[in-house]
């Protein structure tokens, strides 16, 4: 084995391991809270691109057309330049704080595209029988639309978390101390490309996995045959 | 007011070189990166022993992992494996890098546009003796192109703002511009970047409304997921 060692030496890779593992737990937090952030924002963005209101419909359309042309690393930048500046009483928070909002405002305008896609695969025709069966507005949308709606949103919901996991590398522009972040700080110490990055990749790719096996389960197993036949 | 003004002139000459350095980036990503892409997604379609799997790893490794990593990747340990050529500068990895990960959002639009290319093609294509590359060439692939355009118009944009974290190996972009013009403008940074964003919306943003025309107008739905 000694031949490996020359290429990756695991044993640094082993002294590290815990400042990789808390730069994996910062990754996961940062995801977890933009993940849930973005689902609610979204929902609420793709409502209100469902709705009739104009005047509310505007502005959410421009949101999302800024976020979907411009790249993440400057809408970073413009959170964590921007919010103390907007925000005299944010100037002492984490830097923490300013990636999981950029992340949030980022992945919510994905978010909402793929929210109110998801409403509107329902057929119309669902929305009819059960007004024919005289279900109310509450029902219809508690028992018709958006269980259908749920089980088509959540397999590209899965992959723009995936998304959003791998977006996470870029906090460490800003100094969030991320899995990315463990790994330069590996190699600034020890000047070892091979340990520090092909670490991180893998730590990536293992996420990667897990998210790919679960998306296959939700595939077969949540929502069941007849949604597979269509997708 | 005025000051913004004075600025917005005194950065023009950088903004629009950086804006020259992200476009001709981006074309180099779209362009060689379409070219892998497409021989990827050819031959991943065609059920080819060993390539295919094999091609199918790749694509996943790249889709797994984030740009950035693979970016230090390109930059930092391939020059370190001590082979003399993969000594690259920044500018040949940044363009290397780009030009692999956007090869495999292609690959994947490529091969579900000939996997949406109706299996009737094919088979009459076989009935009239035409060999599998004579119907590749001749029948699937001119029809599976037209159907990849609202994909990789996605693709481009996508590109586009993927050249942005080529900033942090040092490539002189918009982005890397925008930095620069902080070191002289310390008190404007929101400024610079809100300028910075519209240059980059200005690019984006008409691609964004060809690809929604073109997916309309082909009726075809978007056969992979982007960013």
């Amino acid at each position: 084995m000694s031949w490996l060692l020359d290429y990756y030496n695991y044993n640094i890779v082993a002294q590290y391991l815990d400042r990789f593992a808390v730069g994996m737990r910062n990754t996961m937090t940062a995801a977890g809270i933009s993940l849930v952030l973005s689902v609610l924002i979204g929902t609420a963005c793709a409502l209100i691109l469902l709705g009739k209101s104009e005047l509310l419909r505007r502005p959410v359309m421009g949101y999302i057309a800024f976020i979907r042309a411009t790249p993440l690393l400057v809408q970073i930048y413009l959170v964590y330049y921007g919010l103390p500046a907007l925000l005299p009483f944010a100037k002492s928070w984490n830097d923490m704080v300013f990636g999981v909002a950029a992340l949030t405002l980022n992945s919510a305008a994905y978010m909402a595209e793929i929210i109110r896609a998801g409403i509107e695969s329902v057929p119309q025709g669902q929305i009819e029988g059960a007004k024919a069966v005289g279900m109310t507005y509450a029902q219809r949308m508690r028992h018709i639309v958006l269980p259908q709606g749920f089980a088509n949103t959540l397999p590209p919901l899965i992959g723009q978390t995936a998304v959003l996991i791998k977006d996470t590398s870029l906090l460490s522009i800003i100094t969030v101390f991320e899995f990315t972040s463990a790994g330069i700080l590996l190699n600034s110490e020890r000047v070892r490309p091979n340990e520090s990055f092909l670490t991180i990749a893998l730590g990536y790719l293992t996420i990667y996995c897990l998210m790919l096996a679960l998306s296959h389960a939700v595939k077969t197993r949540l929502a069941g045959p007849a949604w597979n036949a269509q997708g | 007011m005025e000051r913004y003004l004075l600025i917005a002139q005194s950065l023009a000459p950088f903004l629009w070189k950086g804006f020259i350095e992200t476009v001709t980036v981006s074309l180099v990503g779209i362009l060689a990166g379409s070219l892998i892409g497409f021989l990827v997604g050819v031959v991943r379609s065609q059920r080819v022993p060993i390539l295919t799997p094999l091609f199918g790893l790749y694509i996943h490794l790249l889709r797994g992992t984030p740009f950035l990593v693979q970016l230090y990747l390109f930059y930092f340990v391939l020059p370190n494996t001590g082979v003399e050529w993969l000594k690259w500068e920044s500018r040949t990895a940044a363009f290397v890098a780009l030009s692999i990960y956007t090869s495999s959002y292609v690959a994947e639009i490529v091969m579900s546009a000939i996997e949406a290319v109706p299996r009737g093609q094919s088979e009459a294509a076989t009935a009239l003796g035409m060999t599998r590359i004579e119907r590749l060439w001749h029948v699937v692939l001119p029809q599976a192109v037209k159907l990849t355009i609202p994909s990789m118009s996605g693709v481009y944009v996508m590109i586009i703002k993927s050249t942005a974290i080529l900033s942090v190996i040092g490539i002189s972009e918009l982005t890397r511009q925008g930095e620069l013009a902080i070191l002289r403008f310390p008190r404007d940074i929101l400024f610079i970047y809100g300028l910075i964003a519209a240059v980059y919306f200005a690019y984006c943003y008409p691609v964004l409304r060809f690809a929604r025309w073109a997916e309309q107008r082909i009726g075809a739905a978007r056969v992979a997921r982007l960013d």
